[in-house]
């Protein structure tokens, strides 16, 4: 059985002005079904653009994103958003969430682009904002919540149709630690409960190392474990990536 | 992008079949229907940009996008072929020079053919992208109008506003035309009050209606210290909504006052004139009176009499003028026009009996007054009264009054009996050049007539030129014997007055009888109202277009505005199209709530302008108050071209839009 994800020699380069700046030097990894792994790295390496072309938002220079054995990039943009849109949720930094619709609006929004009917999306949308703790809030608009609870909003509505990949960028990184800690708790507790693999991109090392795997971003490629330590990976070449549950 | 050889083949058929189709279906109406010229070019190039419209939509389904490229060659390999068939076919010419459209006339042409054809087929395209043609067909649109709804922050507190704003104006502006047509009743003098009093009602409304909005707003958000940010696109999105209303409201009302002007021409003419003549390929007319019960039985005609038209010379003392002379049956003259109705002063009947002429004075008619507005009016029959009561006598020295009484009427148009300073009782003399040869040559005919009836149509050509006099009596003085020149129609529907004309003449055999209906006879001031039409109609789209360009420019603001949400709703599995829906249902909004406003707006000028009746000089204008016609098909059209043209300008943001890659917004901070 493929992995879920599997990254073969990304690259992706972008054009400054004269200059061409390499982000991703044939970066490569797998995920399996269920699996959490962090993704930490210094500001600036790449690691949003890491995320985005996993996510299928952003085609890669070169390279394949393969989802089961599947190129996402060879997909049309209309089968690929749908994919999107069923497949893959997204946490970002910032909560972006709409902010003229109440939480509950929002986290029913994956569900109506799905063309569900709106009581079907509504009470989809409920189940996870209970989940994520926000029973209580549902009316709320964005600008009446906490940090936190936004942020909580946002990944209920990257979770509410049970995609198989969650892609988190820096989550907790405009959150205080404490909150942060708590959204942190809520990500690992949610892949234990719902299996949904995740990639979790982060600055804070102490929330890194409590992943079961970790990753580091450096000089375009991508590296197994957190540390200095870490083994070096070459393009192409992964040595048995742990299964899920390791 | 990759260019599809299916859709362009298909795209390639279909625009050769529709501009076939054009050529066939016009040259099938032409010899088959009895449509005018100007309807038969409306249906068979109206049908075939139908046609490119529905090509553009479908293709796009076969190109999975625009297929800008597809239809664009196609459209370009049909202006080629549209030279070659015209060469072939060899239309008229529109230059007076030539017969036959010259080449350039012919590359014009094939490229109109072309490049309306892309042009079209994009629009058309537009709408199938919109529908889902690069994948899934997708007629739903929830999601799209909620979003959109919070980007034009149409909520129930702007929607109350915008009702508001829409309402109170026109609203206020109808209530003054009501108004002011009440106290215009009572007097001339109150209406510059009336004025005054409406357009300080609208402007106190439109004050109120600015403050109440204030207020709401105070009360709803303003705290104290609190000042809730309000982005510049919504402001640019009121004032699109209101460069809209502006030019749909210019349009319609100018509109109405032409079609007003038309609609008063037409009735003044078909007042005078009968809606078609009956004449013949000959100067012998004299079988008329076993014709007249024929045509009189043919379905659709209302009324027939017989008529005399020719050109003379009057004179009353010193004055002279020229003239229409229409010989006339006073008796059934009532059924084909309206002339029995025209009578000022004195009786239409008396050009047949001329023995009740009176000899004393005649006073105007008392309804006559209300027809003639005005101080001058007045001032002319008080000296034309008094001239006659001053000199009683000037004709009574020639004419003992019985020989008076046996002169024939004549009935005079007001504008005549103004410049040849003639009243009623008075006696003219009627001057043709068709005269008698005497020994010292031909020698013209005069004979004298009194004047029975003075008549006002309002067309001052028709007031100043024709005269009426009793057939049997121009039939002496034209020594016609029995003839006549033709019979004057009246039908049902004065519309179908060419189709009418074509069924008497045939009831009567065809040849030698022929008929010219009103618009026939007086085509060059139709063409030339039609043409002035035409031109204020696509001068004032201009407006709207303008209009159209404001919102084109918010929409791309509001696109800058929203990369982020893009962004995010494309993270979320947001289709193209579905972007590109939500950005076409602002546009809409925007020009729909603009069109309503500014038809809203209109539709309460016309009826203010009709009511209150702006009066304009009546020697200048045949008319003594400005007309307004607001016609209910021509306000559906001015919707229709506004939220058309509003729909093309989101077109362009709404694909810019729908493009952006998921990741612009998302990587700015």
């Amino acid at each position: 059985m493929p992995p879920l994800v599997e990254a073969r020699g990304l690259h992706k380069s972008y054009w400054l002005g004269e200059k061409e700046i390499h982000v991703l030097r044939g970066a490569s990894f797998s995920l399996e079904p269920g699996e959490m792994v962090s993704l930490v790295g210094p500001s600036g390496v790449g690691k949003s653009t890491f995320l985005h072309v996993i996510g299928t938002l952003d085609p890669p220079t070169a390279g394949q994103v393969l989802f089961e054995g599947r190129d996402a990039y060879a997909m049309p943009e209309e089968e690929l958003a749908a994919f999107r849109n069923r497949s893959i949720g997204f946490v970002f930094q910032f909560h972006y969430l709409l902010p003229e619709f109440t939480a509950l609006q929002n986290t029913a929004m994956p569900g109506l682009i799905n063309r569900y009917s709106r009581e079907k999306a509504e009470e989809a949308a409920r189940q996870v904002l209970e989940m994520v703790g926000l029973a209580h809030r549902l009316d709320h608009k964005p600008g009446e919540l906490s940090g936190g609870e936004q942020q909580r909003v946002a990944l209920a509505r990257a979770l509410v149709l049970k995609p198989r990949l969650l892609l988190a960028d820096e989550p907790t990184g405009n959150l205080d630690e404490a909150t942060g800690e708590g959204i942190h708790q809520l990500l690992v507790e949610l892949n234990r409960r719902l299996g949904i693999a995740a990639i979790v991109v982060t600055h804070n090392p102490r929330l890194a190392e409590r992943m079961p795997r970790r990753l580091r971003l450096s000089e375009g490629l991508v590296i197994e474990g957190s540390g200095e330590e870490g083994e070096v990976t070459s393009s192409g070449a992964i040595s048995s990536p742990p299964g899920p549950g390791t | 992008m990759k260019f599809r050889k299916r859709a362009f083949l298909v795209a390639l058929v279909l625009l050769g079949a529709a501009f076939a189709g054009q050529l066939v279906l016009r040259a099938f109406l032409s010899n088959r229907t009895l449509l005018s010229p100007d309807a038969l070019l409306a249906i068979s190039f109206g049908g075939e940009a139908l046609a490119f419209l529905l090509i553009g939509f479908f293709v796009s389904f076969l190109a999975r996008g625009f297929g800008a490229r597809e239809m664009g060659l196609a459209a370009l390999l049909l202006a080629i072929a549209a030279f070659i068939a015209l060469r072939q076919l060899k239309p008229p010419s529109f230059s007076y020079d030539r017969f036959f459209a010259s080449t350039e006339e012919l590359i014009l042409w094939a490229a109109l053919t072309g490049a309306g054809a892309w042009l079209l087929g994009m629009w058309g395209a537009s709408a199938g992208v919109l529908l889902g043609a690069a994948g899934t067909p997708d007629l739903r649109f929830g999601y799209e109008a909620g979003i959109a709804r919070t980007h034009l922050r149409l909520n129930r507190r702007t929607a109350l506003t915008l009702i508001a704003l829409g309402l109170v104006p026109p609203g206020l502006l109808f209530a003054a035309g009501v108004l002011a047509s009440l106290r215009y009743r009572r007097g001339a003098e109150t209406s510059a009050l009336g004025v005054i009093v409406a357009a300080g009602a609208v402007v106190a409304a439109l004050l109120l209606v600015a403050r109440w909005v204030q207020a709401r707003a105070a009360l709803a958000r303003l705290q104290p210290g609190q000042r809730r940010k309000r982005p510049a696109t919504v402001v640019m999105t009121a004032i699109s909504i209101a460069g809209v209303a502006v030019g749909v409201w210019a349009l319609t009302v100018v509109l109405s006052v032409m079609s007003g002007f038309e609609a008063d021409l037409k009735h003044k003419i078909l007042g005078t004139n009968s809606h078609a003549y009956l004449l013949k390929f000959s100067n012998d007319f004299s079988e008329w009176k076993s014709v007249l019960p024929k045509v009189a039985a043919v379905p659709g005609v209302t009324g027939v009499s017989p008529f005399i038209l020719n050109e003379v010379i009057l004179s009353h003392g010193q004055t002279v003028t020229g003239a229409e002379l229409k010989g006339i049956d006073p008796a059934t003259a009532g059924t084909v026009s309206e002339l029995p109705r025209q009578v000022i002063a004195g009786d239409l009947k008396w050009v047949a009996s001329p023995q009740d002429i009176p000899t004393s004075v005649v006073e105007p008619r008392s309804e006559a007054s209300k027809q003639l507005e005005g101080p001058e009016y007045q001032q002319y029959l008080e000296d034309t009264l008094k001239r006659r009561q001053q000199h009683p006598e000037e004709e009574k020295n020639k004419l003992d009054p019985q020989a008076l009484k046996a002169l024939p009427g004549v009935c005079i148009g007001k504008e005549m009996s103004h410049q040849i300073r003639a009243w009623v009782g008075d006696v003219i003399s009627v001057l043709t050049p068709l005269g008698e040869m005497t020994p010292t040559g031909p020698v013209p005919r005069s004979r004298p007539f009194r004047v029975a009836c003075i008549l006002y149509s309002g067309m001052y050509e028709y007031d100043s030129k024709f005269v009426y006099i009793h057939l049997p009596e121009a039939q002496k003085f034209f020594r016609m014997g029995d003839n006549i020149m033709g019979l004057e129609l009246k039908f049902n529907d004065v519309d179908a007055a060419r189709a009418e004309g074509r069924r008497v003449v045939s009831a009567l055999g065809g040849f030698p009888y022929r008929t010219k209906d009103w618009a026939e006879l007086n085509r060059n001031l139709f063409s030339a109202l039609k043409l002035e039409k035409l031109a204020m109609a696509i001068i004032l789209t201009f407006i709207v277009l303008v209009a159209c360009f404001n919102i084109l420019s918010t929409l791309i603001m509001l696109v800058l505005e929203k990369t982020k949400e893009i962004s995010i709703l494309k993270s979320m599995g947001a289709r193209d199209a579905s972007v590109m829906k939500i950005f076409v249902l602002e546009g809409l909004t925007i020009g729909a709530i603009g069109t309503a406003m500014g038809l809203l707006l209109g539709f309460a000028s016309c009826s203010f302008i009709e009511r209150y009746g702006l009066q304009l000089d009546p020697d200048v204008y045949y008319i003594s108050n400005l007309p307004v016609n607001a016609d209910v098909g021509q306000f559906c059209a001015v919707a229709l071209i506004s939220v058309a043209l509003s729909y093309l300008a989101t077109l362009y943001p709404a694909t810019k839009a729908s493009r952006l890659s998921p990741v612009d917004g998302l990587r700015e901070d």
